[in-house]
């Protein structure tokens, strides 16, 4: 049993901090503190959050403090109305003492990685190439200049989980192992700022050098001129939200979100990540044509972030990305042992500077690296609308592949005097490539119907997929997202006289415009990512007792991935100060699935050609995919959110005390 | 033959109902001052009078069903105030004597011909007319309540549970009213211009407190035709986000309070949304009284030192505030939408003010359901801003479910200044601005 010392400690701690702060606010207080002071308000909260996952057990104990503050300063020189805005939170996350062995530094283990072809599955490090007479391919025919063996004592078998294992097995594709232990336990797979956060980063989570602490620290004034037009100037740390619809982030996409807090399922008030910004908007009001009328600029100055994916080893990574990403940068750096990839039978060693990620290229703070968005926003009769564009960068990683055209060298693992550029070479750099952003929204009531209804839509440009039939394994397309969603109250006076239940139905969807996929000799090689897919949601909600019992059900189903999600909770405001929520989160449906991962895609001729590849001479190849695939790593992309985490059903307590 | 006589003899009744009436300053004069010769008296029913369970059948004349069984069941005692002249601001009766012998009803119900500003109908109604109640309804809806503008602000609403007193919940709002038409005495008259879709009123609010619903936002938008939907945009602080309102759902409870947004201010809806017929003229009490010799509360500690009405009776449901004899038309509506969960209200509409201090809602299986009160305060004795504007103050509210025993009270900070109300308040995009 390891970390025993912190077992009870943290526990104990976190339930004293929480019990701390409900005894110093008095129980009377109604909401807020009393300043003595009308011009300043502050108030805030502090919660425990407890989630607990089938085969897993704890997967979250959260323990959060949050003030919120206004301060307000009143005219100052032009401007009226003058406020400073904050919100701080600091949390800390017990599971990574409480639950170490799954989240932790004493996560993962030692792994074995499959061979289809009747030999043992092999330790990490003693896959085919392994010098170690222990490795059951010790002696095999090889090369005489492979650079197949890595050094084992650099990247032990130990703090390893393979990829993928909470899913899938292996069952014929290719896995490698994933350090799963925070940064500064086992820096393996570490890279820059993006795959960097220590078990003080992951306990506590808004204590970085970003300074997350700070949710929002803002200024905001207002000019009112003498034509009617106000003007609001907001410059400092915070969430800018675009858009109309709940949940989808077509449109509301000017902060990056924080995965790693809740996969997919916080609000996003929560996991928002702020920014350094500076927002501009004139209030016109209304003119003879437009009963409302404004326009916003929004200059984002914050050095750039990418959304935050979830580490390695901690509960919650959107698409298992982090677990992903963290396993090729250790094969990057480290070398590793990849299942079923020689012959696409055979576990096989890959030493380093040979495959992985070998770069996170982050983008440096300078003007010219900041983004910017224009929203024009109006009623028009009964019609609200927008019309937003934005200039900024892709907040998910793209792999940009080695072996093309500003690509990189890499070793040849079967002949190590050949450094080279590799076609379809599965080595890459992560890049945040410019996004551009063009988009409207509007919502509409329609009384016959008594439903409300509003609409996204958003076109991009500039956005990076994962495509074995190029080269550098990605390419560029145009997307068209949108979000379609009606609001319909209806009552059922037997249960509930007073209210009505709320029906929230949205669909979302995606076109990926240059899509491009064929059928391989062995399989369909090309994007993984649906050329069109739907999501749909359905929330139904209930409230009892002065709306302090609130029973609710969301449900999202992927039509693609056929995958289903469906969380049932119930809301209880016990009084204006504390409230319980107990959920639960549970996934039916498919959960990983298949696609190509370029085992086939022959970048080594002739050490890796085969009969089906073009242009196949007896000996050499044309390199490109011929199909042959597994559920890693591209998999994730057919199986979407809700697939990939289709084992992570969980329980889920928050006790929050409001004062 | 009988039938087409009948049909003839409905359609003159209708015709002359909905023409233009022949309204003359005496009209006018008796509409706004009707206590001019000395306000009603009622034998017994003097200030000081304490009606009490053991007194209540004496006084029945000049108190409603629902009022009577809440006192014969204990619930609360009503103590008689002196009576107050509520002389409505002079733009609004001078509007009204400008502009009313235009007015008439419209062929349908909802339909207002004619109307600028003022009273649209200062008459005495008529149980001979059949749309007397509808006219009445007009009167309501485009009273002097809250003048041009006005704000709430703060509006203290408490959750109570009427059998144990417990109070369950406190929200603290700022509500904000503002004509966009028929204003009478705050420039721009009788118009806010540029109204492209022809707004009459906004009503917004925010929420302060507790912290679960802070920074919650609703905006009502009603406009001057009638049969016009309401547009309505919530913001939910936690979302950060407008969502347009179903506005066809305006009888959900509101925030979980016992009331429903159309209950708003007696009744905040459209006059085509009911079928209004009106019961008849008597003296009835009502709860409207000099604010400065009721007791108050300094519980929520204004720095301004204003204080609040406090509570009484059965949970501390019921304002505690003195009960004046007014002249009252009693107009009933009952809902158009057969889905409505009401059968229909009784409104004790208070004949000078046009205020509904006091209304009666029965379910759709006629058991009475809400006992609803709305306390008016004098606006002379009130908070010094609102002295002489010529508004009788909302100051506070008891909505009593006598089916769930529970209730929701209000109390009010109402100051009649447009220095309060910013036009920009009534737009969407500032209730994303104020969410931030």
């Amino acid at each position: 049993m390891k970390n025993n010392k912190w077992r009870t400690k943290p526990l104990s701690v976190a339930f004293a901090f929480a019990g701390l702060m409900a005894l110093i606010v008095p129980q009377q207080v109604l909401a807020g503190i009393d300043t003595g002071d009308d011009s300043l308000e502050i108030s805030g909260f502090v919660e425990n959050a407890t989630y607990i996952r089938n085969d897993v057990g704890l997967s979250k104990f959260r323990n959060t403090l949050q003030l919120e503050g206004t301060k307000l300063l009143g005219n100052l020189g032009a401007f009226s109305e003058v406020s400073i805005n904050g919100t701080f939170r600091a949390t800390y996350d017990g599971v990574y003492d409480l639950n170490s062995d799954e989240y932790g530094d004493g996560a993962g283990g030692a792994i074995n990685l499959e061979s289809t072809n009747g030999a043992p599955n092999s330790p990490h490090g003693l896959g085919l190439g392994s010098t170690d007479p222990a490795s059951v391919f010790f002696g095999a025919p090889l090369p005489p200049n492979n650079a197949l063996d890595f050094d084992v004592s650099a990247n032990p078998n130990r703090g390893l989980i393979e990829l993928g294992e909470h899913l899938h097995d292996a069952d014929g594709g290719v896995t490698f192992g994933v350090p799963v232990r925070p940064c500064d336990k086992d820096s393996r797979g570490c890279k820059g700022d993006y795959i960097s956060d220590t078990l003080n980063d992951l306990r506590y989570s808004d204590f970085n050098d970003r300074w997350d602490f700070i949710r929002e620290l803002y200024v905001n004034a207002t000019i009112d001129m003498d034509s009617g037009t106000t003007f609001n100037l907001s410059v400092g740390k915070k969430q800018e939200v675009w858009g109309r619809t709940d949940l989808f982030r077509v449109l509301d996409v000017l902060n990056p979100v924080d995965y790693s807090r809740n996969n997919i399922y916080d609000e996003l008030e929560d996991i928002r990540i702020p920014l350094w910004m500076a927002t501009a908007e004139w209030q016109f009001g209304a003119n003879d044509l437009l009963d409302d009328m404004n326009l916003q600029f929004v200059w984002i100055f914050d050095k750039f972030r990418p959304s935050k994916l979830g580490q390695a080893g901690t509960p919650n990574q959107i698409l298992d990305a982090g677990s992903l990403f963290r396993g090729l940068s250790n094969c990057w750096d480290n070398g590793c042992t990849v299942s079923n990839f020689a012959g696409g039978d055979t576990a096989t060693n890959f030493g380093p500077g040979q495959l992985g990620i070998r770069n996170i290229e982050e983008p440096e703070w300078s003007l010219d690296n900041g983004q910017f968005g224009v929203k024009f926003e109006g009623v028009y009769s009964d019609i609200g609308f927008s019309l937003n564009a934005f200039y900024t960068r892709s907040q998910l990683p793209s792999l940009r592949g080695s072996g093309g055209p500003g690509g990189f060298a890499t070793e040849n693992p079967f002949d190590d005097t050949d450094n080279d550029v590799f076609p379809y070479l599965i080595a890459f750099d992560m890049h945040f490539p410019r996004v551009v952003l063009v988009g409207g929204s509007l919502d509409y009531y329609a009384d016959p119907l008594k439903t409300a209804f509003r609409a996204e839509v958003a076109w991009t440009k500039g956005e990076e997929f994962a495509n074995t039939l190029k080269p550098r394994l990605f390419s560029e397309s145009e997307v068209v997202r949108w979000v379609l969603g009606a609001d319909h109250n209806f009552f059922i006076r037997s249960i509930n006289k007073n209210k009505a239940f709320l029906a929230s139905f949205q669909t979302f969807g995606q076109h990926i415009l240059d899509h491009d996929r064929e059928d391989g000799p062995l399989g369909p090689v090309g994007m993984p990512d649906w050329e069109d897919n739907y999501i749909s949601t359905l929330l139904i909600k209930g409230w009892w007792f002065q709306d302090r019992l609130s029973p609710q059900i969301i449900s999202a189903y992927d039509w693609s991935a056929k995958a289903y999600v469906v969380s049932p909770s119930v809301d209880w405001l016990i009084n204006d100060n504390w409230r319980l929520q107990v959920a639960a989160n549970i996934k039916l449906g498919t959960g990983a699935r298949k696609f190509s991962d370029c085992r086939t895609c022959n970048p080594f001729s002739p050490f890796t050609a085969t009969p089906l590849h073009d242009n196949w001479d007896g000996v050499n190849a044309d390199a490109g995919d011929i199909g042959l695939g597994g559920f890693e790593p591209l998999g994730r992309f057919q199986s979407g959110p809700i697939g990939m985490a289709q084992k992570e059903d969980e329980i889920q307590v928050t006790l929050r005390y409001r004062f | 033959m009988k039938n087409f006589t009948k049909s003839l003899l409905s359609a003159a009744l209708l015709s002359v109902a909905a023409s233009a009436s022949a309204v003359t300053d005496a009209d006018i004069d008796n509409s706004f001052k009707p206590y001019s010769k000395g306000f009603p008296t009622v034998n017994g029913v003097v200030a000081g009078l304490v009606i009490n369970k053991d007194n209540v059948d004496q006084y029945a004349s000049v108190l409603d069903d629902g009022l009577i069984k809440h006192i014969k069941d204990g619930w609360v005692d009503i103590t008689v105030g002196e009576p107050m002249d509520f002389i409505l601001n002079q733009g609004y009766i001078d509007a009204t004597k400008s502009g009313a012998k235009r007015v008439k009803l419209g062929a349908k119900v909802g339909e207002l011909e004619g109307y600028v500003a003022g009273r649209p109908f200062p008459i005495e109604p008529s149980l001979d007319d059949p749309r007397a109640g509808e006219k009445m309804a007009w009167n309501f809806q485009y009273g002097y309540n809250w003048g041009d503008g006005a704000a709430i602000s703060p509006f203290y609403w408490k959750y109570r549970n009427m059998n144990t007193g417990q109070i369950e919940r406190t929200i603290k709002f700022n509500f904000y009213f503002l004509n966009f038409a028929h204003r009478v005495n705050h420039e721009p008259m009788p118009e806010v211009t540029p109204n492209p879709s022809k707004l009459f009123r906004g009503i917004y609010l925010n929420v302060e407190e507790p912290f679960d619903v802070k920074n919650t936002q609703l905006l009502i938008h009603r406009y001057q035709d009638d049969l016009k939907r309401d547009n309505a945009w919530l913001y939910l602080g936690f979302q950060r986000r407008v969502r347009r309102l179903a506005t066809g759902q305006v009888t959900d409870s509101f925030l979980g309070s016992d009331l429903m947004i159309e209950d708003f201010e007696g009744y905040n809806g459209r006059i085509s949304d009911m079928n209004w017929t009106y019961k008849g003229s008597k003296t009835m009490l009502l709860p409207m009284y000099d604010a400065a010799k009721q007791k108050r509360t300094a519980e929520f500690n204004e720095s301004d030192g204003y204080t609040y009405t406090t509570y009484h009776g059965k949970g501390g449901c019921f304002p505690n505030v003195s009960y004046s004899l007014r002249k009252v038309y009693i107009v009933e509506s009952d809902p158009v939408d057969p889905n409505h969960p009401i059968g229909k209200r009784v409104h004790y509409m208070d004949a000078q003010t046009f205020t509904l201090p006091r209304t009666v809602t029965f379910d759709r299986q006629g058991k009475y359901w809400k006992s609803w009160m709305i306390g008016q305060a004098h606006p002379d004795s009130h908070l010094p801003a609102n002295k002489g504007t010529g508004v009788s103050i909302d100051d506070a509210f008891g909505m009593m479910d006598v089916q769930s025993m529970h209730c929701t009270t209000g109390q009010f900070k109402g100051i009649v200044d447009p220095k309060q109300v910013k036009e920009k308040q009534f737009s969407v995009q500032y209730m994303r601005s104020f969410g931030k």
